[in-house]
Order: C-alpha cells, then sequence, then structure tokens
C-alpha cells in the first residue's frame, strides 16, 4: 500500500510543480513571503487568534455588493436579537425561507419563541424587554400573555406546531414565580435544566430548518423532496389533507359539520347533557372533529385547532 | 471498479496525496440535516474487482460535511464539522485518541476545508457563519478570519502555485480572492446571478479560476481580466457543487452536481463537455481527483455510495 512513503518532508511533488510551466503571463499576486504561515501572517500585522465571528457582523459588509443578498434562513424573525443578548452567539430566530410555506413555518416558529423569549428573561438574561418585565410582578402573566400569542400564531397559521409550543410557555411559567419581586438587578440565579434542554432542543430545531433552507437554496429539487417528506409526515395520523378540505371548504362558505362523536362516552354522558359539545372530564376523545372518523389523534393538540364550527 | 457503500450520505471525498491507493470520505446522517458523521478512510483494492475495503473510520457527533488531507503528515485529516467545529484525526493514533484536535471558533456550519500544498502548514475552513479562517495544527486557535462575504461561504481553496493567496466562493454571489498578508480582498469577482457553491483554480495557469453555480454553470475566470468569464460550461440540469482542476491537464475540469451527474470538462474547445457519468442516484456532491494516478477520479453523493474509477470506464462495471 505505501507507494509514496514520505512522511517527514511532506507529500510528494505535484504534478504541475514537476512540468515548470506556471502561467500565462505577469500575475497580479505578490510573491511569497519565506517562512511559516503564521510567521507570514504576523508579520503583516493582520493576525487577530481565536476570533469569534457573529453572523450578524457581517450584515454591515451587504452593501458591497450591487444585488441583494437573500436572508439568512436562521435570521428572519427579529425575535433573534434578544437571544443575542444572552451571551451566548447562538441564533434561536428561525422562519422557513419565502413562499407559501415561509409564512406559516415563519410565524408559528416565531411567536413559540415568543414564549420561552420572555420566560428566558424572566432571570434577568439581557437587556430585551423579556429581562425587564420578567424580573417585576407581571412575570406570570406576560409569559402567558406571550405564550398565548404562540398559541394564536400557530392556530391561526399552523395548527400543528404552533399549539403545544404557546401551551408550553403557558403552562411552563411556574418555576419562575417565586423569584424575588423586588431585586430586578441582583444575579440570575442558575438557569433550570429543563429550559436549558428546552432551548437545545429549539436550537436543533433551529438548525434542522436552517440546513433544509440552505438545501432548499441549492436546489429545488431538495425543496420537493423535503415538502414531500414532511406532508407525508404530517399525514402520518391521517389528518392533514381531511381537515385542509374541510378548512378550504369553510373559507368558500360551505360548512361542513365534522362527524362528531357525540354519544354517550365510556363514563355515561349523554348528548343532550352537554349541548355545548365540551368533552366530558374523562371522556378526552368525546369531541372529535376527524373527517375520517373517530381516528386517535397522535396527541391531544390536533383536536380543535380549526375551533368548533 | 470499486465501490463503497457508507452508511451515511456521501458529502466529500479526497485521494490521499501521500498513497496513491487511499482515500477519505467524508459522510452525514440524513443527509446532512440532522444527526451524525463519520469519516472514512479507504484503501484501494490491490487487484481490479474487488470492493473498497475501510482502513479505519470517525464518528462525529454532527454531520461531516468536507475532509482535507495535511500535506506535511500522510496520517492526519482536517474535517470540517456541520457543528461549527474542525476536527484533526490522526490515523495513525489508536482510535481513543481521535480526534486529535478540535477547534470550535466557527459558529455555524463548517462547509469545506482545503490543505495548503505549498506551503504544506496550514489549511482553511469556511463556514456559513460567512467567514474564512486561517489554522495551523500547532496553534490552538485560528490565525486569522476572513470575513467579509455576506452569506455562507460554501468554498476556500488555496493557490496551488502562490502560497500565500487562496479563493472563497459564497453564497452571495461573488468570488474573492485574498491574500493571507493583506487585511481584506485583494479582489471580489461578482462572477454569477446565483450563488456560487464551489470553485478552484488551475494548476497549472496559476491565474485561472473555476466556479460552480445554483445557475447550472461552471464559470472559468481569469484574475487579470474579470469582466468577462474565460469560459463558461453549460450542460449540467440542477446545481452545480463541486468543481476541481486536473492535477494533470491545464484544460480539463471535472464537476459533479444535483442532476446526479459527474461530468469531465475541456474548457478550451468548443463542445466542452468531454464525459458525463450518471452512476449516482442521488445528489453527486463530492469528486476528486487524483493526484499520484492519472485519471482516477472519486466521487460521492447522497446515495451512500463512493466510486472509484479510471476516466472513460465505467464507474459501475465490475
Amino acid at each position: 500500500m505505501d507507494t509514496n512513503p514520505q512522511p517527514s518532508g511532506g507529500s510528494p511533488p505535484k504534478p504541475w510543480e514537476q512540468s515548470g510551466a506556471s502561467t500565462s503571463g505577469p500575475t497580479p499576486f505578490k510573491p511569497p513571503s519565506p517562512g511559516t504561515t503564521s510567521d507570514v501572517v504576523e508579520a503583516s500585522g493582520t493576525a487577530r487568534p481565536g476570533e469569534i465571528v457573529t453572523s450578524t457582523n457581517s450584515a454591515a459588509n451587504r452593501n458591497t455588493l450591487g444585488r441583494p443578498v437573500p436572508t439568512r434562513p436562521w435570521e428572519q424573525q427579529t425575535y433573534g436579537n434578544s437571544y443575542g443578548g444572552i451571551g451566548s452567539g447562538m441564533n434561536y430566530n428561525s422562519g422557513f425561507g419565502s413562499g407559501m410555506y415561509g409564512s406559516s413555518y415563519g410565524s408559528s416558529y416565531g411567536s413559540s419563541y415568543g414564549s420561552y423569549g420572555s420566560s428566558y428573561g424572566g432571570y434577568g438574561g439581557g437587556t430585551y424587554g423579556g429581562g425587564l418585565y420578567g424580573n417585576n410582578m407581571y412575570r406570570g402573566g406576560y409569559g402567558g400573555l406571550y405564550g398565548g400569542g404562540g398559541m394564536y400564531g400557530g392556530g391561526m397559521y399552523n395548527g400543528g406546531l404552533g399549539g403545544p409550543m404557546g401551551g408550553l410557555g403557558m403552562g411552563s411559567m411556574g418555576p419562575y414565580g417565586d423569584q424575588d419581586p423586588n431585586n430586578p438587578y441582583g444575579p440570575p440565579p442558575s438557569p433550570p435544566g429543563f429550559w436549558i434542554s428546552f432551548l437545545r432542543v429549539m436550537q436543533g430545531v433551529v438548525n434542522f430548518f436552517g440546513r433544509v433552507s440552505i438545501l432548499i437554496d441549492q436546489n429545488t429539487q431538495a425543496f420537493h423532496m423535503f415538502m414531500t417528506a414532511l406532508l407525508q409526515l404530517f399525514d402520518r395520523g391521517g389528518l392533514l389533507y381531511g381537515e385542509l378540505a374541510r378548512f378550504v371548504l369553510r373559507l368558500l362558505g360551505v360548512k361542513t359539520k365534522p362527524r362528531k362523536v357525540q354519544g354517550p362516552g365510556p363514563d355515561g354522558v349523554p348528548g343532550p347533557h352537554n349541548p355545548r359539545g365540551l368533552p366530558a372530564p374523562h371522556n378526552p376523545h368525546g369531541h372529535q372533529n376527524f373527517i375520517e372518523g373517530p381516528k386517535a389523534a397522535p396527541t391531544g393538540s390536533w383536536d380543535n385547532v380549526w375551533g368548533d364550527s | 471498479m470499486p465501490v463503497f457503500k457508507t452508511p451515511f450520505n456521501g458529502y466529500a471525498v479526497r485521494f490521499s496525496p501521500f498513497y496513491e491507493n487511499r482515500l477519505a470520505v467524508a459522510t452525514a446522517q440524513n443527509f446532512g440535516i440532522l444527526g451524525n458523521g463519520r469519516l472514512h478512510v479507504l484503501s484501494l483494492p490491490p487487484a481490479p474487482g474487488a470492493p473498497l475495503s475501510e482502513i479505519v473510520s470517525y464518528d462525529t457527533a454532527d454531520g461531516v460535511y468536507d475532509v482535507a488531507w495535511s500535506e506535511s503528515h500522510d496520517s492526519i485529516l482536517v474535517a470540517a464539522v456541520a457543528d461549527g467545529s474542525v476536527k484533526i484525526f490522526d490515523t495513525a493514533l489508536p482510535p481513543a485518541q481521535n480526534p486529535l484536535r478540535s477547534f470550535q471558533e466557527h459558529t455555524r456550519e463548517v462547509h469545506s476545508v482545503d490543505y495548503n500544498p505549498t506551503r504544506r502548514d496550514s489549511f482553511l475552513s469556511s463556514s456559513w457563519d460567512d467567514t474564512v479562517k486561517l489554522w495551523t495544527l500547532d496553534r490552538p486557535a485560528s490565525i486569522r478570519t476572513f470575513k467579509e462575504h455576506a452569506y455562507c461561504v460554501y468554498s476556500a481553496a488555496w493557490n496551488p502555485r502562490h502560497t500565500d493567496v487562496f479563493a472563497s466562493a459564497s453564497g452571495d454571489c461573488t468570488v474573492r480572492v485574498w491574500d493571507v498578508r493583506e487585511p481584506g480582498s485583494t479582489m471580489i469577482i461578482p462572477a454569477h446571478d446565483l450563488e456560487i457553491l464551489a470553485c478552484d483554480w488551475n494548476k497549472y495557469d496559476d491565474c485561472l479560476i473555476a466556479t460552480a453555480s445554483v445557475d447550472k454553470s461552471i464559470r472559468v475566470w481569469d484574475v487579470r481580466t474579470y469582466r468577462q468569464p474565460v469560459s463558461v460550461l453549460n450542460g449540467h440540469g440542477y446545481a452545480v457543487r463541486n468543481v476541481k482542476f486536473s492535477p494533470h491537464h491545464r484544460n480539463l475540469l471535472v464537476s459533479c452536481s444535483y442532476d446526479m451527474t459527474v461530468c469531465m470538462w475541456d474548457f478550451m474547445v468548443e463542445d466542452s463537455l468531454v464525459g458525463r457519468y450518471d452512476h449516482h442516484t442521488e445528489f453527486a456532491v463530492g469528486v476528486d481527483l487524483s493526484v499520484l494516478v492519472e485519471g482516477l477520479m472519486a466521487s460521492t453523493g447522497w446515495d451512500e455510495l463512493v466510486y472509484v474509477w479510471q476516466h472513460g470506464t465505467d464507474p459501475r462495471a465490475p
């Protein structure tokens, strides 16, 4: 196997080095400097060891181009600035790109970030409004509102993704309620494990969409493939197309009565005693409006996504 | 010719500059979108007809997008990892001691690495955080950072004759030429109207750069007269993902594309398409030409296959 063993002196000479011919005329390049690369760079005064650059820094350079530059997929929501303030160098903003898919993803993620943005602010990270609100007595309510916002955005535009996240923002504000409300500038308590892990998960989601978006940038074929896969994933519960069709019909003014599974539940709550269609406490699947009938939903969040029409 | 099946989707392939029968393959799980990565070091069979065999492989926590062999040590590899790290592997060391180093400075995915072929002590990494970084193995941090691009930098390539000069290709539709001694780029070439995914220098004419773009074309530029391309190579059906000049012939270059083909071009003649290989059944994203064996090519793609073949032969032929 070792046909050209030259482990000490570097790789064997390249074929173009042996050929001698170098160029078709004078070159615009400066002649090489002697020494190692680090010496050369340090001698030139341009060395900056270990410089960390966040992608936002280069925004100032954009006007050096004569043409518009697409927005980075992880930079499309302005919520991201607040997370920058945490000092992690992470960009949590998402958004999915452009076009019709972009609007739905962007809105649902944006609003769900809102929900955990305010909670993060709750322990004093950064100068974002969340930090301000988070340390006063309105903490719980604010978080709740934001979470509700996420729910609203999600429910309006994207049912599946936005809903559970909004719910999370609302329901999990409790742990921060016991901070000292009179000490807004005190040292932030150590972040709870749940939120850190949640943020990591969210960054995974953001990375996921960022990479998908880059792939889509590079190639429309990948976009088609990805959307097909995503639709298949969403349709695994047998919900997507039925609900979509019903929604479109509803927009067109056609009243489609969802097939309600209303009859007496296993606990014997009869229909007439439940006139508003609310599910009985022990019968969580008693109010399903799936067109395809009483198929069990993967999670409860799919229920009632489109309202009660 | 030999084939190797990788467990993950292929992203890049590079022949060793030391051993004519050795190559490295960078792979990533789930098309590089989510999951782990693996770096394979493969060996060509002594006799034709046998499959490629694996010498060693290394697992990473995120996808590996590119790999480069050291030009100074025959066992050292540099890997571009999607978590933003640049990792150094030494195949001479036991697996427990690998990776030898992990440099964590890029804030986004690292998309390419290139080892300096002339001074042989440094390498470049280009990243989706819009920067290119210059590293040496003996320093714990990067020497300097080149930040001018306004979008992801997909590729950076050293000039094979001018040891301080390199070019970078970016999604901001420009190629920039840099000298590591200068504070800024020395040249900005608005090479395409759409994103540029790769660039490479001609090995025999130090002023020629080839660029591969989302606009499905490859363009060859002379840095002295960069208002017009020297040549425009059309023929790929989708974005061109990678381009490499031949180490043995001035006018030949090879490319791979999202149209799943690998093409060989002669940019100086009218009918520039010399050969087309459609052996991949998914996106072909990695291609390389052997420096040591004339005409020996390798490619990898999302179909999880690595092909090595002689130009002019069928890669799928047993």
